[in-house]
């Protein structure tokens, strides 16, 4: 494997790394625009030029693979990179337009981050702002973005993710020299399902998001990493919030999962979990008991659970919740002093699971945790929703314990959200823990606030068997927790002990005693060790720098 | 004086078939398919040809990197997009000799194994595309290009193309990008088109007038052509002499013949007997010589070199004592700015400021300053693009400042003048990097050396 030696320090890297990729790995760094980890070097933005020994010239390290022995020297030790880079960025300057003040992108932008560096930047102008190339600004290019050709850097990233990545072909660069302008064919708005993501991979102000433009400056904003919960393939993300108020979702890089990308409906996902009508406090029949303590509705819950005869108790999880949950569910059904019938299912997830809905990240399966609750043993002979649904019609089921979180991608199906319905109306003793008031839970003799999706802590598994933790971002509304500590106090109502309800903990559980997670280290899940760029706590190449906390 | 090239030119009707092999055409092509690709690469680098597109790479070298994997195609570009200002050779081929051209795109195709060749055309040859595509049908219908060229298995298919008239496409890797139907956006290389070119294919891509020597090669030998001109520079060239001259015209001479009796005998010397101050040897994207420089200058690429400028692609700009070389800088800036393509940074805003610089002083607005500005804007271009369109930009730049100084100078404003108001207050802050901290926010000319000065 080709050693190559940056500013002094040795790295050994596959053959075909770039030196930029070398850099990166030994924590030299090096400015950038145009480079993307997932997409395809261009070389064209020039601000990456180190200087390399028998090189005529100055190479650009994203697009030069290392060979070995080769000996590279960075800005930080090169006088001649030193210069050409901030060469690059004067250059870069002369016909932007610095408005800073009113840009979305300040505070992580690339061009902002450069030129108030030191060792790059701070030149004194030599271009008369009257002169400078104006071009078009607020671009209306849809739902999603917005695009301010001036302040574009021209480095393609866009135009590489549309055409690459998400395969819609929808920019191009028109004109030529210092008039080259980014577009949109016809200024038509943009149809990919993925446009969201060409906000995060533009290093500038130059395309922002619809979603989040104005409403908060960027260095407001508290960072939690975590993971959709939005289809079966747990793309990594970051949850960026103000006040307990989640301001927007944004991509986190894990190249075994999602790469650099979301999807729009991932993206805006937190929006169906913040928005619609929350469940704020324990509700029975439809209507609020005025003033009810948790206690109190929990022991309301166990009785009604518990008084049920010689009829078996159903217990029907959620592929939507997490692990921790569904373990503490099981459990609560396991030493139910009769007979019990756990499961999860609504319909199809287990068949759609892995079935894609595009080819790039989506998922026909709209829950995070399928697979979660299969290996949890979930899946059992008798069957989910309808065999239940049939059961409780012909009298079988003494009560019902149901975990639900509604979809945070699409709506519930008709079938499903009826089948509930009924299934409630068929088992007069129930209880629903759920993050909504919605029609169909009407029913239910009891529901119970529990903590949405960035509410809690927890881990999902995806399509592929990847665990991945997601965090609290924010805390539950009004009277809600987190449904591991409601079942908690439910198992300790059966069994006069209380278990565990913290996530790390429960984790080292499953990882005991479910076969798929045998040996694995909550501390060492891959949402935490997942490969962040650029490397933590170093500046922000544009919002696809993760740089967590 | 030896013709390679022009032996047919002035022939009535040679642009038709029967007309051109009544003068020899196709005996190169011929002769060429006698011979294996690798003795025909051989036959052409002991002739010693040099790329005529500009940069003068040995053009059997250039074949020897086309080694493609079993069964992947290879494909000839014909570089006719000949937009460098003052060139106007290739024109001159494809309209009055087209079966030269044809003749040696498929000796170089078969030297190299391609079956499909492209003549790129630049979009304003259109009228002699039409022209070019007749003979071309002429020849396959013949049985000469096609189909089992000259009754042999080679088979060769060559398809016209256009362009949409941007000098970016010249380029080898704009012109790729252009013929793939992008936009002509050059590529960083490596990898290079002999590895990764058209379709992703191993490519090679040759100039017109480069091709238009093999027939001759082929014909006459190596021997022979090696014989024509100096030692490391063989054969002929044809230049194109535009300007301040009594003829302007394309004329053949044979390298390394004197630059200046080149000007008196072809072009008939400079226009209304006055005197020469200066010339561009090889298209703009080369350094200007002054008149006295010139004098012992020769045709060829060795000689050229020796004087600091290029031979580039031949077209030589002749100016006269009365010509202002501002004006003339400023226009040819202004090309540059104009035909950058935009992709990458230092081109894209360095030849638009010099171009905008340059506008100001040949408008009388210069500011302190600005000449030295200019040069630290060539600096920053130079060596740091993606093509060579950068670096070309800056050629002009520097050689017509660094030789007419006094014009330049002449327009800037007496030094007392505190420049634009935007400019006499510190914009953003400072790092002592850039210069003394202090007062020199106040000071009235620009203070703040390049940022390179300081390293
Ligand atoms: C900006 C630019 C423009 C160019 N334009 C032309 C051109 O119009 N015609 C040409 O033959 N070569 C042109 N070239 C050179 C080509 O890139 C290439 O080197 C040449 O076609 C190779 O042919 P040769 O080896 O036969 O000289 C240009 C190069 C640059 C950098
Ligand atoms: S809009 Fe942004 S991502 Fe696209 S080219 Fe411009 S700077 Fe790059
Ligand atoms: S593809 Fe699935 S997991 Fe990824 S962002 Fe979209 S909904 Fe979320
Ligand atoms: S040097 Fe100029 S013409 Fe060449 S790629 Fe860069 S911007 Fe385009
Ligand atoms: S040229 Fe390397 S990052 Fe842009």
């Amino acid at each position: 494997m080709p050693m190559v030696t940056i500013d002094g320090r040795q790295i050994e890297v596959e053959p075909g790394t770039s030196i930029i990729q070398a850099a990166d790995r030994l924590g030299v760094e090096i400015p950038r625009f145009c480079y993307h980890p997932d997409l395809r070097p261009e070389g064209n933005c020039r601000m990456c030029l180190v200087e390399v020994d028998g090189f005529a010239r100055l190479a650009v390290a994203c697009a030069t693979p290392v060979a070995d022995g080769m000996v590279v020297r960075s800005p930080h030790t090169s006088p001649q990179a030193s210069q050409a880079v901030n060469g690059v960025l004067e250059f870069l300057l002369v016909n932007h337009p610095l408005d800073c003040p009113i840009c979305d992108q300040a505070g992580e932008c690339s061009l902002q981050d450069f030129y108030m560096h030191p060792d790059y930047g701070l030149h004194k102008s030599h271009v008369d702002p009257a002169e400078k190339v104006h071009k078009r600004k607020r671009i209306d290019l849809g739902p999603r973005i917005v695009l301010d050709a001036e302040r574009c850097v021209m480095c393609s990233r866009c135009v590489r993710f549309s055409a690459d990545v998400s395969g819609k072909a929808e920019l191009q660069f028109i004109q030529r020299g210092n008039h080259v302008e980014l577009m949109a064919f016809e200024d038509r708005a943009l149809e990919d399902p993925y446009a969201g993501n060409l906000a995060d991979v533009c290093p500038v102000g130059a395309l922002t998001s619809r979603d989040f433009r104005f409403k908060r400056r960027v260095w407001h904003l508290e960072h939690t990493n975590s993971v959709c919960a939005g289809c079966s393939t747990g793309c990594n993300v970051r949850i960026d919030h103000f006040q307990n108020h989640i301001e927007r979702v944004v991509p986190r890089r894990n190249p075994s999962v999602n790469s650099s990308w979301i999807c729009d409906e991932g993206r805006l996902s937190w929006q169906a979990a913040q928005g619609g009508e929350r469940l704020t406090q324990p509700a029975s029949g439809g209507g609020y008991p005025p003033e009810i303590r948790w206690s109190e509705a929990v022991k309301a819950a166990h009785e009604l659970l518990t008084d049920r005869g010689e009829r078996p108790l159903a217990v029907l999880g959620s592929a939507s919740a997490t692990n921790e949950t569904l373990l503490l569910l099981r459990r609560y059904a396991e030493q139910a002093h009769s007979e019990h019938w756990l499961d999860f299912r609504l319909a199809e997830e287990v068949q759609l699971v892995g079935e894609r809905e595009d080819q790039l990240l989506r998922r026909r399966d709209k829950h995070p945790n399928t697979l979660g609750a299969v290996y949890l043993g979930l899946a059992g002979a008798r069957g989910g929703l309808p065999a239940m649904l049939e059961a409780a019609q012909t009298g079988e089921i003494g009560a019902l314990l149901l975990v639900y979180y509604p979809p945070l991608v699409g709506e519930e199906s008709a079938g499903v959200a009826e089948g509930i319905a009924r299934l409630l109306a068929n088992v007069p003793r129930s209880v629903v823990l759920t993050t909504h008031r919605l029609p169909y839970l009407q029913g239910a003799a009891l529901q119970l606030p529990v903590a949405a999706w960035s509410e809690e802590e927890g881990t999902y598994t995806n399509f592929a068997g990847t665990v991945q933790v997601v965090e609290r971002a924010i805390i539950p509304p009004g009277m809600s927790r987190p449904a591991t500590a409601v079942l908690a106090d439910l198992v300790e109502h059966q069994v006069y002990r209380r278990p565990d309800a913290d996530a790390e903990r429960l984790f080292a559980e499953l990882a005991r005693t479910v076969p798929a997670y045998q040996g694995m280290d909550y501390a060492m899940l891959d949402s935490r060790t997942a490969t962040t760029y650029p490397p933590e706590g170093r500046m922000h190449y544009g919002q696809e720098g993760f740089a967590g906390r | 004086m030896t013709n390679v090239l022009t032996r047919h030119i002035e022939q009535r009707d040679q642009a038709r078939l029967a007309v051109a092999l009544r003068g020899g055409a196709y005996e190169g092509l011929r002769r060429a398919l006698k011979l294996s690709p690798a003795e025909l690469i051989a036959e052409v680098t002991a002739s010693g040809l040099r790329g005529r597109g500009g940069a003068g790479f040995p053009t059997g070298r250039k074949w020897s990197f086309i080694h493609p994997q079993p069964g992947q195609p290879v494909y000839l570009l014909c570089n006719a997009d000949e937009s460098e200002p003052g060139t106007f050779k290739d024109h001159y081929l494809l309209k009055h000799d087209p079966h030269l051209v044809l003749e040696g795109i498929a000796i170089a195709a078969h030297a190299i194994g391609a079956a499909k060749a492209y003549l790129y055309m630049r979009g304003e040859y259109a009228s002699i595309a039409r022209d070019v595509q007749a003979a071309l049908q002429e020849a396959s219908a013949a049985g000469i290009l096609g189909d089992h060229c000259l009754g042999t298995d080679f088979s060769l298919q060559i398809e016209i193309q256009l362009g949409a008239g941007a000098y970016i496409c010249g380029e080898e890797t704009g012109l790729i990008q252009s013929l793939e139907g992008k936009r002509a956006y050059p590529r960083v290389r490596p990898p290079f088109p002999a590895v990764h070119g058209f379709v992703d294919q191993p490519t090679v891509v040759n100039n017109v007038e480069t091709l238009a020597n093999l027939s001759y090669i082929l014909v006459e030998g190596a021997q022979a052509f090696a014989a024509l001109g100096t030692d490391r520079s063989t054969g002929t060239k044809l230049i194109c002499i535009s300007g301040a001259v009594a003829r302007p015209g394309v004329y053949e001479v044979e390298m390394g013949y004197p630059l200046l009796e080149a000007l008196r005998r072809e072009a008939a010397g400079v226009r209304l007997g006055r005197r020469l101050k200066a010339i561009i040897p090889g298209g703009t994207s080369v350094p200007v010589l002054t008149a006295e420089e010139a004098a012992p200058v020769m045709i060829d690429y060795e000689s050229m070199q020796a004087a600091g400028t290029m031979l580039g692609s031949g077209g030589m700009i002749v100016f006269d004592e009365t010509a202002d070389m501002p004006k003339a800088l400023l226009r040819i800036a202004e090309f540059y700015a104009h035909e950058s393509c935009g992709e990458c940074t230092p081109c894209r805003e360095g030849t638009g400021w010099m171009a905008w610089v340059l506008r100001r002083l040949v408008a009388g607005e210069g500011r302190p300053g600005d000449l030295e500005l200019l040069l630290r804007v060539g600096g920053n271009i130079e060596g740091r693009t993606i093509c060579g369109l950068g670096d070309a930009s800056v050629q002009p730049v520097r050689s017509f400042l660094q030789k007419f100084r006094p014009e330049f100078e002449a327009l800037l404003p007496p030094a007392r003048d505190a420049g634009p108001e935007w400019q006499r207050h510190g914009h953003g802050p400072r790092t002592a990097r850039h210069g003394a901290p202090g007062d020199e926010a106040l000071r009235s000319e620009p203070v703040d050396g390049p940022p390179d000065a300081a390293l």
